[in-house]
């Protein structure tokens, strides 16, 4: 099946520039950048890629790499 | 004769803010797809550098150095808004945030005894603005389809309400130099035609 939680942990991992390894699905995304309108440009990104919407309250709860990937997940499902 | 100390710092604090707007749209553009959004926060971008510019500029014409400042307006009016997450949401942002620049400028435009250096910066970074406004609000109007006429609706009224909150902040902190310039006048909310 396309786009697996896997494929975008490792998407998320390219755009933030950082090895594959690091983006663990229980990395927490803001110990991989300290800059956090980087993290903003990378959810951005993800949903120009994916043709997703994601919305400020959605990402509230959302702290790990494997938490966006499976928001993003859920998104393109349900489109 | 130089500026003024609370002139200099308002001057400098329009700067900041014009170099903090550059290196946020800066970034987005770098970010969104080819298209007609991007062609238009690609020139947003450069429109506020250039802005930063022309304060630079006119601040050194009139025998002063501009005050470094690390954060600006928006640095606030993010906080309190919270950072965006979309680009439906970047751009209500901005839509506040422009009512707002224009609203000041147009504000301060409006005093009396104006040094014609000022006024003549103002006067070029209005038509820019005025076209910001523009370009905002029509790449709303045109997410409407994806994103809810709605949702849209309630986004910007959820920034304005921070914008509001944030620039009563402002004028409190910074009363003493704005009084100075402005008397007691005090500006309102940011209008849709302003």
């Amino acid at each position: 099946m396309p786009h697996t939680i896997d494929d975008i942990c490792r998407r998320v991992a390219e755009i933030l520039n950082v090895p594959v390894t690091r983006a663990a699905p229980d990395t927490v995304l803001t110990d991989l950048v300290s800059d956090s309108f980087r993290l903003v440009e990378m959810v951005i990104q993800l949903q120009e890629e994916y043709d997703v919407i994601i919305g400020q309250r959605d990402i509230t709860d959302v702290r790990t790499v494997g938490q966006l990937a499976a928001l993003v997940r859920a998104r393109i499902v349900e489109a | 004769m130089p500026l003024h100390d609370d002139e200099l710092f308002l001057l400098s604090y329009y700067r900041t803010s014009e170099i903090n707007g550059s290196l946020f749209f800066g970034r987005l553009a770098r970010t969104v797809r080819s298209g007609p959004i991007q062609h238009d926060l690609s020139k947003h971008f450069a429109d506020e550098a250039q802005h930063a510019w022309y304060w630079t500029r006119c601040i050194d014409r009139l025998r002063s150095r501009p005050i470094p400042m690390a954060s600006g307006y928006q640095d606030q009016y993010l906080e309190a808004a919270g950072l965006p997450v979309n680009l439906m949401e970047v751009l209500a942002i901005t839509l506040v945030f422009e009512q707002r620049v224009i609203n000041q400028y147009s504000r301060h435009l409006e005093l009396s005894g104006l040094d014609p250096e000022i006024a003549d910066t103002f006067d070029r970074i209005m038509a820019d603005e005025r076209w910001h406004l523009k370009w905002v609000r029509d790449a709303l109007v045109g997410m409407e389809s994806r994103y809810g006429k709605e949702h849209i609706a309630a986004t910007i009224a959820r920034n304005r309400a921070a914008d509001g909150e944030v620039y009563a902040k402002t004028l409190a902190e910074y009363e003493a130099r704005l009084s100075f310039l402005f008397g007691q006048r005090t500006f309102g909310q940011p209008t849709e035609e302003s």
